[in-house]
Formats: C-alpha cells, sequence, structure tokens
C-alpha cells in the first residue's frame, strides 16, 4: 500500500471537482483529484446537447466540450490525478485526512491537510416517488436511459413516456425523438415545470411533445418489458385523485423526478447535512461544519448551470487551498419559506470583510417581488425580480462587512410580493 | 369438526352455495362462490389445525380467475427422455436445499425451474429473517423442524458462505398488564414447546440495546437464536453446492403435464421435452397443488397470500441491530403472518414488513401503495425514526400456504414415486436445511425400494462464494486485487462492487448473465440509485463476457428486453 | 402579435413581436442576442442540432458531434438520418469534421470530444507503464 502526502484532495472530477482542482492549484496547493469512472468530466461527458458555457465562457458549448475545455487546463498545469480511483472511507486525523482508495493497482491512502467534496448528486427512482406495480425492464432513470443512448449508442425507448420536467427528462425528451422514438408526452405532478423555460420550448414544443402538469404516473404493467403505464391527475398536494387513472401504452418510463446530492462519504465524516437542501450545510468559503472539509457543485445543491457549479467549485479549491485551521465565528443565514433555501448556510464573522456569494431559488413562481436580507431585523439589502421560478437557481454578491453583525446576529433572506409593499 | 356440523355452518354462512365431504381423507369444499374472501373463509372454516385431513378447495369463483401460469418462452428438446434419478420441481429455498441434500447418495438429480433464475418468488421475495419459532406450538410441522432448523445456520451458512447474523428478535409490549401473562406464555414455550431460550425484558433494557425504538415498550419478549440470512443469497448457494456436486439445474424448464400409470410417474412434459424420472419431488411453492394435480396425487389446496417487504437506504441501518416488532394483543383473528416487523438485513439495509393479504392470483407480485402505508403506520410504533422517505425499493412475494397453515411433507398418497414438500411459507427458509435431510432420506427409501443407493464418499459440502471486497480490511484487499486488478475496478458505487466481483458472479456454477442475475449474486444495482449508474456499465460487461450486442444483455426473463438496438446503423461507411 | 420564449441562453425572456409593414416590433427581450432569435424565428426559425456518430472502434461506440451552425428548423431530421449513415473510422478528435457541408446547407458536423484520442492515448500510456505495474 502506497501513502502520499498532498494540500488539497478534490474527490469527484466532473465539473466540480476540475474547476476545484484547478483553482486549488493555481492557489498554490499541492493537489490530487480522486475520480471514480475511468475518464473525468464526471456526468457531462453524457450530456451531448449544447447550452452550457454562456455565463462562464459566452459560447453555447456541449457537456464534453465544456468538461474537456477543464480537463485540458488541468493537464497544462501537471495536476496529479487518478481515475478509476474508488473513495471507499476517510480517516480525520485531527490534523488532516486518510483518504482510502481503491484502483486497479490495490488499495492506497492519501492524506491531506483539506478536502474537498464534489461529489455530484444522483437521481431520484421509481420507488422513491412511489410508483407502484410490475418491476419489468424499461424503467429508467433520465440519465440512465441517456448513457445507454449517447455513450452506448443504444436505443432504450421507441414509444415512451417521461415523468418529470426536470431538465434532464426534457432533454431526454427531444434526444430520444431525435433518435426515432415516440415521446407520448412529458407528466409533471406539480403545477408549473420543472426545467428551464427554453427546454420547455426546445426540446417539448419544437417537437409538439405535450406537457401534462399536475398528473403523474402511479403504476407501471408489464410483467417482462414495460407495457404501460397509468397516469392520474393530482391534487394541490400532489396526491392522486381517484377515478381520474388512465392507462396509457407504452414500451419506457423516463423519470426525471428530482436530484438529491451525494453525501455519503460527507456524512461518514461527520458532516452535518441542510434538510433543505440536502448537501452539507456550508459556509462562505463552502466549509463544512467539519474544519478542513469543504463541499462544492451539486453536492452542496443541485444547480441549474454548470457554469455556476465551476464558479463555486473554483471558490472551495481556493479556499481549500488557503485553508489552515483557525476558530470560526459562525451566524446561521436563515431562509424564510418562500424561498426553497440559501446557500451558503452559515456566515464566519472572521471573513465577513470579503465579498459573499449567495445562490437561493424561490418556493414556487413569483411575478414581480422583491428579495429582502435583514439583519437583526434591519434591511441591509433588497433587490427586486420581475419573475423568479423554482427551477432558476438565482445568484447574488453580498457584503455582510457592512452589516453590522456581531454572533448573535440574525440574518433572514425573504420575499417581499407587489401587495405586501403596498401595505407597507 | 364433523361433516354434518361443518356444512350446518357453511349453510348458515353461504345459504348452501357450499358444501363439504369427507373424501378419501381430505375435506372436499365444493359449490360456487363470488368473492375470494369467502372462499377462503369457507376453506379456513373447514380446516382443522394440524390435521392431515386437508381441506381441498374445489369452490368455483368466477370473479377471481387467476391467469395461466407465466410459462418461459423457449421450447426445445434439450432434456427430452432424459431420465434422472430424482427430478425436483422449484428451484426456491426448498427445491435448492433438497437437491443439494440428494448429492449426498450418488444419485442424479435434475431441478427444474420455470423461471430465469432461482429463489425469484417467494423465496427471493422474503425478508430472510431466522425464526426462532416463539409463535409456533407443538404438534406442527412447522414446529418439529424449526429449532433443529435453526440451530443448523451457523454451519450451514459457513459450509455455503452465506452472510448469517443471529441477531436476536424483540417482541415489544406497550401495556405492563400483560406482563403476567407473556411471562405465563413464555414459560409454556420453554417447558412445553422446547423454545428454551427465550427471556423477558425490561423496557429500560431493551432501549440499552436498541435505544432507538419505541419509548413506549413496558416489556419485550427477546428471542437470541432469531437471525438474518440473505434469503436469495442461501437459495442460490444451495443450489450451486448441489451443482458441483453434480446436480444439474435446469432454468427456464417448465413442467406443463404428467403421465402417471399404475400410481407411478412414467413420464413429465416439460418445454424442453419429455422426461422420465424415476421419482419427483414436489417444491412448486404456489403451484404445488397444480403439480400435486397433474401427478393425480392432489389431497391439499394452497391459498395464495401477499406479502410486501420496504428495503431502506443503509444509512438507516444504524437504527436498529436486530428484529423487532411491537405486539399488539388488541386485535384478535386470524393474520396468518408474523406480523411484520423491522429488521436489519444480512446486507445492512433496514427492511420493513411484510403484510399479509389473501389473494387468487398466484403470480401477481405486484405492488400496492396500501401495503406500504399498512406496514408503516404499524413499524412506526416500532421504530420511531422510520420513514418512507429512505425507502429505496419495495417488492411483493406471494407465500404458498395450506388452508391447515402447517406444511405437507410426504410422499405421494396415491403416487408412489413422487414426494410431496409444500405448503411451505414462512418460516419455509428457516426450517429448509432440515426439511431438505428429510425429504432427502424419503427419497432415498422410496428409490432403494427399486434400485440400490450409495452414499457419495466425495461430496463436498464447502461452496466458496464470490469474496465480498468491500468486507475486507485494506490489507487483505489489497492483496485480492494485486492478483486479480478487476476487483480494484468499482463499478457499482452505492455498494462497492468491483468488476471481478461480477465476473466471479457470470463464472459461478449456475451463471444467469443478466442484470438481475448478476445483481441477485453481488449486489451491483441493490444500492440508494438502484442501478441508475451501474446498469449500462454491467450491462457491458455482460455482453463483453458473452460475447454478444450489448442489446442482447436482459434484465430478467427472454422478452425483458433493456435497449432496442443501436441507434445508428451507420451503415454508409461514412466519409471518415 | 405573437409571443416568444427566447432560448438563446438560461434567461427565457419572455418577448412579444408585431410585425408592421414588414418591420418587426420586438419587445421584452432581455439583449441584443434575443431580439436577434426573435426575428429569425420570425422569418426562418434555425436550430442547432447535437446527436452522436456510430464508430468502428468498440471502446466508444458513439462518438458525440454537433453542427457548425444552425440549421432551418424543418431540417433536423434529414441531417439526422444523414449522420445516422456515417461510421467514423479513424480516431477523430474535438472539432475535427465528420461530415462537410452536410446537406449543402452549409453547416459542418463536427467532433464534440476528444474521447476517441484520449482513450487511444490512455491505452498506449498504460501499455508503456505495464512494466512498473507490479511496484
Amino acid at each position: 500500500m502506497t501513502a502520499s502526502f498532498y494540500d488539497v484532495i478534490v474527490i469527484g472530477g466532473g465539473p466540480a471537482g476540475l474547476a476545484a482542482a484547478i483553482s486549488a492549484h493555481d492557489s498554490g496547493a499541492r493537489v490530487l483529484l480522486l475520480e471514480r469512472e475511468a475518464r473525468l468530466g464526471g456526468i457531462l461527458k453524457q450530456c451531448i446537447h449544447d447550452g452550457f458555457g454562456l455565463l462562464r465562457f459566452g459560447e453555447k458549448l456541449s457537456g464534453p466540450e465544456y468538461a474537456e475545455r477543464y480537463m485540458d487546463e488541468l493537464r497544462a498545469r501537471e495536476i496529479d490525478v487518478k481515475t478509476l480511483t474508488f473513495v471507499t472511507k476517510i480517516d480525520n486525523t485531527g490534523d488532516g485526512f486518510r483518504v482510502h482508495t481503491v484502483s486497479r493497482g490495490g488499495v492506497a491512502v492519501e492524506t491531506a491537510r483539506a478536502l474537498v467534496l464534489a461529489t455530484g448528486c444522483r437521481e431520484r427512482t421509481a420507488k422513491q416517488v412511489f410508483i407502484h406495480g410490475t418491476r419489468p425492464a424499461g424503467v429508467f432513470t433520465a440519465g440512465t436511459a441517456q448513457h445507454f443512448t449517447n455513450l452506448l449508442g443504444l436505443q432504450p425507448a421507441k414509444r415512451c413516456v417521461i415523468l418529470g420536467s426536470g431538465d434532464i427528462g426534457l432533454i431526454m425528451a427531444r434526444r430520444l425523438t431525435l433518435e426515432g422514438a415516440e415521446v407520448l408526452g412529458v407528466y409533471e405532478a406539480k403545477p408549473t415545470p420543472s426545467g428551464l423555460t427554453r427546454n420547455l420550448h426546445q426540446c417539448l414544443y419544437d417537437f409538439d411533445i405535450p406537457l401534462y402538469l399536475s398528473h403523474t404516473v402511479t403504476r407501471v404493467f408489464g410483467a417482462d418489458r414495460l407495457e404501460g403505464v397509468e397516469i392520474a391527475e393530482v391534487d394541490e398536494t400532489m396526491t392522486p385523485i381517484p377515478g381520474t387513472e388512465r392507462r396509457v401504452d407504452c414500451d419506457a418510463l423516463i423519470l426525471s423526478v428530482g436530484l438529491i446530492p451525494e453525501n455519503e462519504l460527507a456524512q461518514s465524516l461527520g458532516v452535518r447535512l441542510d434538510p433543505r437542501t440536502k448537501g452539507p450545510a456550508c459556509d462562505g468559503d463552502c466549509m463544512t461544519n467539519v474544519d478542513g472539509v469543504f463541499c462544492c457543485g451539486n453536492a452542496l445543491h443541485v444547480n441549474d448551470l454548470v457554469d455556476y457549479v465551476s464558479e463555486n467549485a473554483a471558490q472551495a479549491g481556493k479556499a481549500a487551498a488557503l485553508y489552515r485551521p483557525r476558530e470560526r465565528r459562525l451566524i446561521e443565514l436563515q431562509p424564510s419559506d418562500d424561498l426553497l433555501y440559501v446557500v451558503p448556510q452559515t456566515l464566519d464573522l472572521q471573513r465577513a470583510g470579503d465579498a459573499l456569494t449567495v445562490y437561493f431559488r424561490a418556493r414556487k413562481e413569483e411575478n414581480g417581488c422583491t428579495l429582502e436580507i435583514t439583519a437583526d431585523g434591519k434591511t441591509v439589502f433588497s433587490k427586486r425580480y420581475a419573475f423568479l421560478r423554482p427551477p432558476e437557481m438565482e445568484q447574488l454578491t453580498l457584503r455582510p462587512g457592512e452589516w453590522n453583525l456581531s454572533e448573535t446576529s440574525v440574518v433572514r433572506f425573504s420575499l417581499r410580493r407587489p401587495e405586501q409593499e403596498a401595505q407597507r | 369438526m364433523k361433516t354434518a356440523t361443518l356444512n350446518r355452518k357453511l349453510q348458515q354462512l353461504y345459504g348452501g352455495r357450499v358444501t363439504a365431504s369427507a373424501e378419501d381423507g381430505c375435506v372436499v369444499l365444493r359449490g360456487e362462490l363470488d368473492d375470494w374472501a369467502d372462499v377462503v373463509a369457507a376453506c379456513q372454516l373447514a380446516a382443522k389445525k394440524n390435521s392431515t385431513h386437508h381441506v381441498l378447495n374445489d369452490i368455483a369463483c368466477p370473479n377471481a380467475k387467476d391467469a395461466p401460469m407465466r410459462l418461459p418462452p423457449d421450447e426445445d428438446r434439450s432434456l427430452d427422455g432424459d431420465a434422472p434419478d430424482v427430478l425436483v420441481i422449484g428451484g426456491g429455498i426448498s427445491g435448492a436445499s433438497i437437491a443439494r441434500e440428494l448429492m449426498k447418495w450418488k444419485l442424479d438429480v435434475l431441478l427444474v425451474e420455470k423461471e430465469a433464475d432461482l429463489a425469484l418468488q417467494a423465496s427471493g421475495r422474503n425478508d430472510g429473517e431466522v425464526h426462532p419459532g416463539i409463535d409456533l406450538g407443538k404438534g406442527s410441522l412447522k414446529h418439529k423442524y424449526i429449532r433443529r432448523a435453526n440451530r443448523m445456520y451457523e454451519d450451514v451458512c459457513r459450509e455455503l458462505d452465506v452472510p448469517f447474523s443471529r441477531v436476536g428478535q424483540y417482541v415489544l409490549f406497550q401495556k405492563r398488564a400483560l406482563f403476567p401473562l407473556i411471562a405465563l406464555y413464555a414459560f409454556w414455550r420453554k417447558h412445553h414447546d422446547g423454545i428454551e431460550d427465550t427471556v423477558l425484558l425490561s423496557g429500560k433494557e431493551l432501549l440499552r440495546r436498541e435505544p432507538q425504538l419505541t419509548t413506549e415498550t413496558k416489556f419485550a419478549l427477546y428471542n437470541p437464536s432469531a437471525g438474518v440470512v440473505c434469503p436469495y443469497g442461501l437459495t442460490i448457494a444451495f443450489a450451486e453446492n448441489a451443482v458441483t456436486n453434480g446436480a444439474r439445474v435446469a432454468l427456464n424448464t417448465a413442467v406443463l403435464d404428467m403421465t402417471v400409470e399404475d400410481g407411478r410417474i412414467t413420464a413429465v412434459k416439460t418445454n424442453r421435452g419429455t422426461l422420465r424420472p424415476k421419482l419427483v419431488i414436489n417444491a412448486a411453492g404456489v403451484f404445488a397443488e397444480a403439480v400435486a394435480k397433474m401427478a393425480h396425487d392432489r389431497f391439499y389446496s394452497i391459498h395464495p397470500r401477499r406479502g410486501t417487504n420496504s428495503i431502506l437506504d443503509k444509512k438507516t441501518g444504524a437504527y436498529l441491530q436486530s428484529i423487532a416488532s411491537v405486539k399488539d394483543l388488541s386485535v384478535h383473528g386470524k393474520t396468518h403472518s408474523k406480523g411484520g416487523g423491522v429488521m436489519r438485513t444480512a446486507h445492512g439495509n433496514l427492511l420493513a414488513g411484510p403484510d399479509a393479504v389473501e389473494t387468487y392470483e398466484k403470480e401477481n407480485t405486484e405492488t400496492r401503495p396500501e401495503s406500504i402505508r399498512t406496514v408503516f403506520d404499524k413499524q412506526k410504533t416500532t421504530l420511531p425514526p422510520l420513514s418512507e422517505c429512505d425507502i429505496i425499493t419495495y417488492f411483493t412475494g406471494v407465500r404458498a400456504p395450506t388452508f391447515e397453515e402447517d406444511y405437507v411433507i410426504e410422499p405421494g398418497r396415491r403416487t408412489k414415486n413422487l414426494i410431496h414438500c409444500a405448503g411451505i411459507q414462512s418460516p419455509g427458509l428457516t426450517t429448509a436445511p432440515a426439511v431438505a435431510i428429510d425429504v432427502a432420506q424419503m427419497a432415498v427409501a422410496l428409490l432403494q425400494k427399486t434400485q440400490a443407493v450409495e452414499e457419495n464418499p466425495s461430496f463436498n459440502p464447502v461452496r466458496k462464494g464470490v469474496p465480498v471486497l468491500r468486507e475486507l480490511d485494506d490489507d487483505a484487499r489489497d492483496a485480492l486485487i494485486r492478483e486479480n486488478p478487476d476487483y480494484g475496478e468499482i463499478v457499482c458505487r452505492c455498494e462497492e462492487i468491483s468488476k471481478g466481483e461480477i465476473l466471479d458472479a457470470l463464472q459461478s456454477p449456475i451463471c444467469v448473465p443478466t442484470l438481475d442475475g448478476i445483481k441477485k449474486r453481488v449486489r451491483p444495482g441493490m444500492g440508494r440509485c438502484q442501478g441508475g449508474f451501474c446498469s449500462p456499465l454491467v450491462t457491458k460487461i455482460i455482453a463483453e463476457f458473452l460475447g454478444t450486442e450489448l442489446s442482447d444483455v436482459r434484465k430478467s426473463s427472454a422478452a425483458s428486453v433493456i435497449t432496442y438496438g443501436r441507434t445508428k446503423d451507420g451503415e454508409g461507411g461514412g466519409a471518415q | 402579435m405573437k409571443e416568444l420564449v427566447c432560448i438563446v441562453c438560461p434567461r427565457g425572456c419572455r418577448m412579444r413581436i408585431a410585425e408592421e409593414n414588414g418591420n418587426l416590433q420586438i419587445t421584452g427581450n432581455g439583449c441584443k442576442r434575443g431580439a436577434a432569435f426573435a426575428e429569425s424565428e420570425v422569418r426562418d426559425p434555425r436550430r442547432t442540432v447535437c446527436t452522436t456518430v456510430r464508430t468502428a472502434f468498440p471502446d466508444v461506440p458513439v462518438l458525440p458531434v454537433r453542427i457548425s451552425k444552425e440549421i432551418p428548423k424543418d431540417k433536423i431530421f434529414d441531417v439526422m438520418r444523414e449522420i445516422s449513415r456515417t461510421t467514423v473510422r479513424t480516431r477523430l478528435g474535438r472539432g475535427d469534421i465528420v461530415l462537410e457541408n452536410a446537406l449543402g446547407l452549409g453547416a459542418d458536423v463536427i467532433v464534440t470530444s476528444n474521447v476517441l484520442n484520449e482513450t487511444e492515448s490512455e491505452r498506449r500510456k498504460n501499455d508503456g507503464t505495464s512494466a512498473c505495474a507490479d511496484l
């Protein structure tokens, strides 16, 4: 068994890990990037559609092109990379971390002062949205269908139903249509679409694929291969309405019903998760409650655009490179119920002087509202939005140094709607 | 109950639509009812506990017509004319354990299973509890086997390289007033029924051992001999060990009909030709009655009963080390199930279930939302942190009980070269190793009437399973990877399964090169992503191993197509 | 009056287009690219195509490609058919052209990933270092 010493170990070689490793290297750290798959790039390898990188590069790139730009950067810096290398466990030694890995070469232990967890997210499955019935072939998560189609060149469906209007679902509706499959419809349990508006247009409406809101799949039929699904209308609580069930014959069900940050390694280290994001609760440096453990990208919270992932990961990589054990004085950033979440979840008063990048999502569609941040009841920041949609993440740069914060301060994020404004 | 008394009761309940008659050692019920629940109730009324005079259900129920038995698509002559000493029908825990036991003699044994793999029905769709037998009274076959079989588990699982742990079982009571009653019950069990290890614990002691269980517990029964095993893993292991000792296993092979002449089965028709076995063992689960009928030896009836289990994320495995359930004595009446509970499985997941619902459909394993609800409503009172949000999968199995709710383990009553191993339901997994010994002895005794049967001196009881690398320490794992680098290439991230383990499963004695076959053997796809990430990778490994197209790989059965071929024909040759 | 959602960037601006004497009045766009998109959407709707092309290499059975510029929307399936007929038989890299001027529409089909030549170079590298594999 071998052991090597690094300043920073980045776990995960997708867009977050790539950006974190490059940024940590550029901040002077000796970096090791660990990736469990054979190739770097993460899920972008199979996202062959374009639209990536508009914010970052001002270009419409495909997923592989976006990832490979970072891979080229990584190679140019000669950063240590181990692919097909799987992290089995991590010991926290108090002054660093021992990362146990498995690869074709055997078991190895790598040591670092700081860790960046860039482990991405996974898809929710049929059983996690309580689809009942038989267990036939032909029920795929959108990502699995995308893997079969785009990496293996195989056709997972001829006549399919898509459940969930998340972006991957919409992208796969178009992709499968282009490859000759008939997409009978996209069904969404929520009353509003989950994907980006432009994807509704360029993936569904361009191809006359119908979108059914407030509908869900409750059951699947077929002993061997899927033969049909049962569709039902749902009420406001997303519960199927009895009597509205109907059967749609199809040979595949593609699920795009949400992503969950993968944080099993983080949890094994004692990292506390935010139930709202299902990712670690972090401070403005992307550091979790465990000193020296940083988290970024979709492992931290599910992003809508990879451009934000890269930005956030670069910040985490830099912070990890500059990390030295120190006392933190954390105060919470509290989202109101109008907001799905706010990331980061905490702010370190020691670093209050620095600019703070904050991401948030509205809980439901809002037309014309104001985001308001209060510190100890006093409004310290506000911004008007023409509209907010839950699928679209918003990003802000704040200057908490100007807010006169103390350790007992309460910082709240909330939305003010026009009717509330009128009352003021 | 006398037949006349029974008929009077049936007359009261069903107005003459059902009648009973004693025929040939059976209680035969005839007539017609609209509701399957009434059919079951009528037969249960007629059934006598521990009786060998079984209820035969001949009540027509036009509203409850089961679909015909699902058959494998294959049609060939590969087994035509085959004349094994013993034909075992059914590749569940019973058939597999019997086949292995038979290999201790010099016998030609053929096991046929109509499904694409072993343990695809009840044996692969149960909770994996090794029962202590606390609820079984003297006089039943279940009781006869339970203690003997329970004690065999360490040895059997060591020999067969199957994970087993004796984690113990807690039965929780929330009313202090019940204590004297339960104490008496435990005393009776110990001294009358030989369940000698049961102890009573205080609620406080229970919480010291299992802090996440409900604090409402006033006292608990503790059965230290209860354990957990991987039920399909054990079935496959039995069958593999049988095969390495010379048995043959034919999957996708269904028994369609039999010829019986002079009280002997002379021919068994399958989709792979007609067999001429010397002896037939009926271990056909929910189809045992149908097989008995084909063999002109139908003297019991099977009434299918569904049960659904949920598997939770491994993260929740920390909630519980053992098996637990709250017992509520306020509900009287027959539930005919161990009532469901929560347990940590042999693989470290939390499992909740099963429920018990009568059904006429022998092969309908669809899951239904109400099953999950029933189980979770009940088991949240056992284990408060239990949550539906942590479910990663759920599945339904169909039990195969007789109306007497006991096993039928005996030679044919009319047909001489036949042995029944029927009515096997909970605790059928537990009792299988002991039942197999008796059935094998019965088989040998029957065969010895017409031929010499010698012991097999070269029988090797030891099976080497696929190494489980995630359970090894770093040094042992490193050593194995250096021998075989495929053990270092992780394919399934959730369960940490390497390519090497998958290739081992493909080279195991009973190769089932499908996604489900591999999943059952080495677990890729059993984790929280349910194969989302690894199923394309496993598909690729299988195709490479078989040398076939990726689209030829199946989920399970021949018709369970995963992909419909290539998206691109590329026939034009192209510019490059 | 026509309403349109801009698909140029993730913002998804909702635009209104009115036509007067052949002149387009566009409102609601957040930037110039949006206006250009709206105009094109009314006069000559165009889309890009991203798909895969089959290869002759078993390790990478398909290679991601896109077209170098947008094509008329109604030609998407024609271009898909043309790409489907093609097989890549050399280890092309990112930016390499698979099909030049597909269907005479002025757009080339170009490779968007280095996966083919990367796996090749990695294979060579692995072969080269196999001597120290048993360290």
